[in-house]
């Protein structure tokens, strides 16, 4: 079963000085355990995809045609309330940038507790940083005593990104988003980060949207690769398709 | 996104401004003469805005003051940007020591509460008069401007284009108005109508307690220092009417200021 | 272990804050006290009244020479800092008895107007603040910014004013001056006394601090992190009190420190026009029929408390916020100048 069904999503921007179409007619299909790459330029809505699934995006943006699906029920019309209880439980998403991404203010550890505490209300204060602990290592993040009570600042970015996912990985998440997960960190970091996506989706079963305009990622993390141009999704297939007919001779 | 022009105040402002400034055509009596036959007289035909306990016309004494608390409130303003601007870009372009004590110093001045500062000038100035006030509020109204125009000279000096500027061969006084003025020239506008503001308050405020104006000198401020007499014979527009056309003044000054600031932050909240 | 003494980062810190403190101190004294003794106006007036004029030129002089305003400024200055380190600031010339004494019985009044709020400001600010960062640019935030733009505008001493027309002449519901009422003295009579006086203080300052809570917390909204927050599930409200509070915490309290002194300064004012007998009242009657020992030690007072609240709020500022580092860490390295 599609565990999420996207249908002709059309989402605009609404400037001062006029709309801006950001997604044209968008659809597709996330299957249980998959992983599904998204490419394209910079700009040409990637992110925006992502945010207004989530509905994350500002006031401005409206979403004007089309339907969201998750497990065959609909969610286009869900209030931000109930959306409230989908974030955080069916989606998560890591962001581009590690190091705005995470609370300045706040140590890891509490930032990570915290979603802990929302999935699971009744774990009590040990428990709780028990599984902290667990969630940390999990990520390769060691000495996860000394580090959870560190602030995001005194972490390098491929650390600060481990951070972000294990928050992501505490919700437990149907489907996770990735949005430009690696495009801010170094090579070697980056293949780190993208070997832990790949255990991390057989240890956990969870299907995940690899945003990235890195068409070398995409052919190794990707089962299925859909490809986006202004604001519409072009072509969508079997990664072997994509890139077999995309690449010269 | 940017700030819509603030229409009604500017017009309101130029209105009172305008009156004041032809006061000669506004008033209807002479704001000196004290009508002795009419003390105390509450709003009405002849009277428009009443009479105060010496007799003397209202409305005539509200443009004619106007005139004097604008006096004061443009050349207290006047005297206190170009300390301050002087004082801010010197501080901003010497070299750390010189910025150092300026700052101190400055920050020192700022630590003596303001209405005590300006007493004591005032004391050392002598009986207060029209020029006498606005250069004591003048004086004592620089330090947080200078600290500002500090700031932004610094930060300008650090920027890529003052240093590609240089790079360039562009001399001294071709970087400052060149290159530094025009960035200053916003910022520093905003906080002088800000002081205007601040300016005319202070008048009102020491001519109200008598440390100011004297009460022969028709101002905003002094026509409310009677205030308290007239509160105890009920005479109402002696105090709303000044206070009316005090706070309209400032308002619109501040709505001025806002808008003079610069555009509206551009980014969009997260908060949805 | 001297060195290891000496090389104490916070230790020398501490040092250097109290010598700037106290630098910054003396400094003030010089420049209260110069001031003071260049004004004109013959403080012998001040203390026999109309008496002077019919005494002798030399019982003039012998009352100077008590007095001490004989000798050149330099040693005026010098013999009134012996005795001000020995806690002896002289007499009020006005009031007749020893200048502590005057203020010791003001400075509870005052505390208790500029304490309270003080207390009611801070609170209520961050309330606004809060209340119109979640509502950001929606119909109640624009009403709250309107109405706080308006009562920021109104002078404090036209708002006494307006509220003794209303409330104690119109109304008569309210007293209109002094602290308790003459022989009183009881909770609720201070109660009633304050109300007025403590309704301008606290309208008068609250806008501009509810206004820069505001928009403080509008810059933590548009960060990144908020959003990471409600990915997690959480409401617009509670990343506002969970995450973006904490952001513009270190800023609000050390806003805290800066606007202590103001808050109390604020208070002359009101308290000349309710008069009510504190600082404020002492303040302005001392500069009205110069009284300048007592004017002296309010304005040392008050520049003393304004100088401890913005050491207080630099160092607020260094240790609370965890992102310091990163600032002064980026912000570090030479500064190029012109």
């Amino acid at each position: 079963m599609d565990v999420l069904t996207v249908k002709n999503l059309s989402v605009s921007f609404f400037r001062p000085e006029g709309e801006i179409e950001a997604l044209k007619n968008v659809s597709f299909t996330l299957q249980e355990g998959e992983i599904l790459a998204v490419m394209g330029k910079t700009g040409c809505g990637k992110s925006v995809l992502c945010k207004s699934i989530l509905k994350l995006l500002p006031d401005i943006a409206k979403i004007k045609t089309g339907h969201v699906y998750i497990r065959g029920e609909e969610i286009t019309g869900y209030s931000e309330k109930q959306m409230q209880g989908l974030r955080g439980r069916f989606f998560s998403m890591v962001f581009q940038n590690p190091m705005t991404a995470l609370n300045p203010c706040m140590s890891v550890g509490e930032q990570i507790g915290e979603m802990v505490r929302l999935r699971h209300p009744e774990l009590s204060g040990r428990e709780r940083k028990m599984r902290v602990a667990e969630l940390m290592e999990l990520v390769g993040l060691d000495h996860a005593g000394e580090r959870a009570g560190q602030y995001p600042f005194q972490l390098s970015g491929g650390m600060a990104q481990r951070c972000v996912i294990a928050i992501a990985l505490a919700a437990e998440p149907a489907v996770l988003f990735a949005d430009e997960a690696t495009t801010a960190l170094d090579v070697t970091v980056q293949a780190q980060i993208l070997e832990l996506l790949l255990k991390l989706r057989e240890r956990a079963g969870m299907s995940i949207v690899l945003v990235t305009h890195n068409p070398g990622v995409a052919a190794r993390m990707a089962d299925r690769v859909a490809l986006m141009r202004d604001g519409e999704l072009y072509r969508i297939g079997d990664v072997e398709e994509i890139f077999e007919e995309s690449t010269p001779n | 996104m940017k700030k819509k022009f603030p229409v009604i105040s500017m017009l309101i402002l130029t209105i009172i401004v305008f009156l004041c400034l032809a006061c000669g055509l506004t008033m209807t009596k002479d704001p000196l003469y004290m009508d002795l036959a009419h003390c105390n007289e509450a709003p009405g035909k002849e009277f428009l805005f009443g009479t105060d306990e010496m007799g003397r016309d209202v409305f005539s004494m509200i443009w004619y003051g106007g005139r004097i608390s604008l006096t004061v409130g443009f050349l207290a303003t006047l005297i206190s940007t170009m300390l301050a601007v002087l004082i801010g870009s010197v501080s901003g372009c010497a070299s750390a020591r010189i910025d150092g004590v300026l700052m101190r110093l400055t920050e020192l001045i700022l630590s003596v509460p303001g209405l005590l500062l300006t007493v004591s000038l005032q004391v050392v100035f002598g009986r207060a008069d029209v020029y006498s006030l606005s250069v004591v509020i003048g004086l004592t109204g620089w330090m947080g401007m200078a600290k500002v125009v500090r700031t932004e000279v610094v930060q300008l000096g650090n920027t890529d284009y003052v240093l590609a500027a240089k790079c360039l061969g562009g001399r001294f006084f071709h970087v400052l108005f060149r290159h530094l003025a025009p960035n200053l020239f916003p910022s520093v506008l905003f906080m002088a109508v800000m002081h205007v503001r601040n300016a005319i308050v202070a008048e009102a405020a020491l001519s109200f307690m008598g440390l100011g104006l004297s009460v022969e000198v028709v101002s905003w401020g002094s026509m409310l220092s009677l205030a308290e007499r007239a509160l105890f014979s009920r005479a109402w527009w002696m105090i709303v009417i000044p206070g009316i056309f005090l706070t309209g003044t400032l308002l619109c000054l501040t709505n001025l200021g806002e808008y003079m600031r610069g555009s509206a932050n551009k980014r969009h909240s997260n908060l949805g | 272990m001297w060195r290891k003494f000496l090389r104490n980062r916070h230790l020398i810190k501490m040092v250097n804050n109290i010598g700037k403190f106290l630098i910054s101190v003396f400094v003030l004294s010089v420049l209260v006290f110069t001031l003071s003794r260049l004004a004109p106006g013959d403080p012998l007036y001040a203390y026999y009244g109309e008496r002077v004029e019919k005494m002798s030129v030399e019982e003039q002089d012998q009352a100077r020479e008590r007095l001490g305003l004989h000798a050149p400024l330099f040693t005026q200055y010098v013999r009134w800092l012996q005795r001000a380190v020995h806690g002896d600031f002289g007499i009020s010339y006005q009031y007749k008895t020893d200048v502590k004494e005057v203020i010791a019985a003001g400075i509870g009044n005052t505390l208790l107007l500029g304490g309270l709020g003080f207390v009611l400001i801070f609170a209520l600010a961050l309330f606004l603040g809060l209340f119109c960062a979640w509502r950001e640019d929606r119909l109640a935030d624009r009403i709250v910014c309107r109405i706080g733009t308006v009562t920021s505008c109104i002078p404090e001493f036209w708002l006494s004013l307006l509220l003794l027309l209303i409330f104690s002449v119109w109304l008569d519901w309210l007293p209109s001056s002094g602290a308790y009422a003459a022989g009183g003295g009881s909770l609720s009579d201070r109660a009633v006394h304050l109300i007025l006086p403590l309704s301008v203080v606290v309208l008068g300052h609250l806008w501009y601090y509810a206004f820069q809570v505001r928009n403080r917390l509008l810059e933590e909204v548009r960060a990144d992190y908020v959003l990471l927050a409600r990915m997690k599930g959480l409401s617009g409200r509670q990343v506002l009190y969970r995450h973006c509070l904490r952001g513009a915490l270190p800023s609000y309290l050390s806003m805290m420190a800066i606007a202590l002194p103001h808050i109390l300064g604020g208070t002359y004012v009101v308290e000349t026009v309710f008069s009510y007998p504190g600082i404020g009242k002492l303040a302005y009657e001392s500069a009205r029929y110069q009284d300048y020992n007592l004017l002296m030690v309010v304005s040392l007072l008050t520049g003393t408390l304004v100088i401890l609240c913005n050491l207080t709020a630099q160092l607020v500022n260094e240790r609370i916020d965890p992102r310091m580092g990163v600032r002064s860490a980026s912000a570090g390295g030479e500064v190029r100048r012109l």
